[in-house]
């Protein structure tokens, strides 16, 4: 309509009016453009602008602690769906994991990815903690990064141990009877910390409701300020680099 | 050429400045940047850079999407685990802990449980959490770090080998039994 102006047509020009205010760079067609774009981006900013080469390699970081927290990001996302279905009673838990099964649309592979990206989760944490460790990426100025990283391993393991139960079949109240004898033996307090943590003597409806709370709340929420203060230590004390 | 030279001086002053100062004294100087040796100060400033956008972001893409596609092939093949519903009148036979405790339990079989339960996994997580500062070695080559590497395989082998052992090669009553591996997983010759 107007004479002057950027774009032919007044729609064209407002959808990318919107457009601009939300992504205010473009694509990285220059390095200048680039180290914009990353330093304007909320989602980018966990990454300085400029990395040394070697320490972005492949073959040098395996892709493990980023494969480590996109997995935690697809275990929140298919876990949420799960939630949807499920219900942590002893009376309908099991029911709830069939009909996941053989009843809900995607719920069988919502169930199994889940599942395997559970097992891979303690996979990729524990091969990223021998690749830090092999090179030497631990010393100082990182070492308390290190302790932190170390509390994120068993972290991911107690998610991992608590996700086990919530089935509620015969593999998960025994898997989770074996686990939990283990504190029995702590020599002060032991078969306390073992009747806190099942909320009873045996496995029961106390043990199932305390292990979704920390399954769906706790433990997340824990690994997730855990892993905001990880990343945000890496990005100030910059990439270890190539050996 | 003009403002070439202007913008190169101006820009490059300060840093150009630094880092001529730094060069004579380089073996003399302290600070935590000298808790590396030398060899790795000097790597540090010829060390190539690239943008993150898109380099860095362009792998970590790449790596979420062959992890999703992987895991949903699985997924889409192997369907998770789901026995009977729970029922505490009936043990299973052997009761394992699920994988990454089975080292554990495989230590519960060998050692007092106050150890194995409790001594070995503190003693473990504490240790690990405490390596960087009980390792004072300030290098990050491997030729200077033998004694941490050699601890640290021995330390993965033992780990890994009594996960394979738990998940393998313990069959009733959680005992030794080869059969879980080499087939018959039915038949147990020693019951």
């Amino acid at each position: 309509m107007r004479a002057s102006g950027a774009g032919p047509n007044p729609l064209v020009r407002f959808a990318s009016q919107i457009w601009g205010s939300i992504f205010r760079h473009g694509l990285p067609s220059t390095d200048k453009v680039a180290a914009r774009t990353a330093l304007t981006n909320f989602f980018l900013h966990i990454h300085p602008v400029r990395v040394k080469k070697s320490a972005i390699r492949v073959s040098y970081t395996l892709c493990l602690g980023g494969l480590s927290f996109f997995l935690f990001i697809l275990l929140t996302i298919s876990g949420l769906f799960l939630m949807f279905y499920y219900i942590p009673s002893v009376d309908q838990a099991y029911q709830n994991i069939k009909d996941l099964q053989f009843v809900e649309t995607f719920g069988l592979v919502t169930r199994n990815l889940h599942r395997w990206a559970a097992h891979g989760m303690v996979i990729t944490v524990w091969l990223h903690m021998a690749r830090v460790f092999y090179q030497g990426s631990y010393k100082p100025p990182r070492e308390f990064n290190w302790a932190i990283g170390s509390i994120l391993l068993v972290v991911t393991l107690l998610l991992s141990f608590s996700g086990y139960l919530l089935p509620w079949d015969q593999l998960a109240v025994w898997a989770i009877t074996v686990g939990t004898n283990m504190a029995k033996y702590a020599p002060i307090g032991g078969p306390y910390t073992r009747y806190v943590m099942l909320g009873g003597r045996t496995v029961g409806q106390g043990a199932l409701i305390r292990f979704y709370v920390l399954h769906v709340v706790a433990l997340p929420l824990i690994g997730f300020i855990l892993m905001v203060i990880h990343f945000w230590r890496v990005r100030k004390d910059g990439f270890t680099g190539g050996l | 050429m003009a403002t070439v030279v202007g913008n190169g001086g101006g820009s490059g002053d300060r840093p150009g400045a630094r880092g001529r100062a730094t060069v004579p004294g380089r073996q003399g100087v302290t600070g935590p940047e000298l808790a590396t040796p030398p060899l790795v100060v000097r790597r540090r400033e010829e060390e190539e850079t690239v943008v993150t956008f898109p380099a860095l972001v362009y792998r970590e893409f790449l790596a979420a999407s062959a992890i999703t596609a992987f895991l949903m092939l699985v997924s889409t093949w192997v369907n998770a685990p789901l026995l009977q519903r729970a029922n505490t009148a009936i043990t299973p036979n052997p009761a394992k802990a699920p994988w990454y405790f089975l080292g554990l339990q495989e230590l519960l079989e060998r050692f007092p449980p106050v150890m194995a339960g409790v001594a070995f996994p503190t003693f473990v997580i504490v240790g690990m959490m405490l390596t960087p500062y009980i390792d004072k070695n300030p290098s990050r080559r491997p030729q200077d770090r033998k004694v941490a590497i050699v601890l640290m395989t021995i330390y993965i082998m033992l780990a890994v080998a009594f996960v394979v052992i738990g998940v393998f090669f313990r069959g009733t009553a959680f005992t030794w039994q080869w059969d879980r591996l080499l087939g018959h997983p039915g038949v147990h010759p020693g019951t």
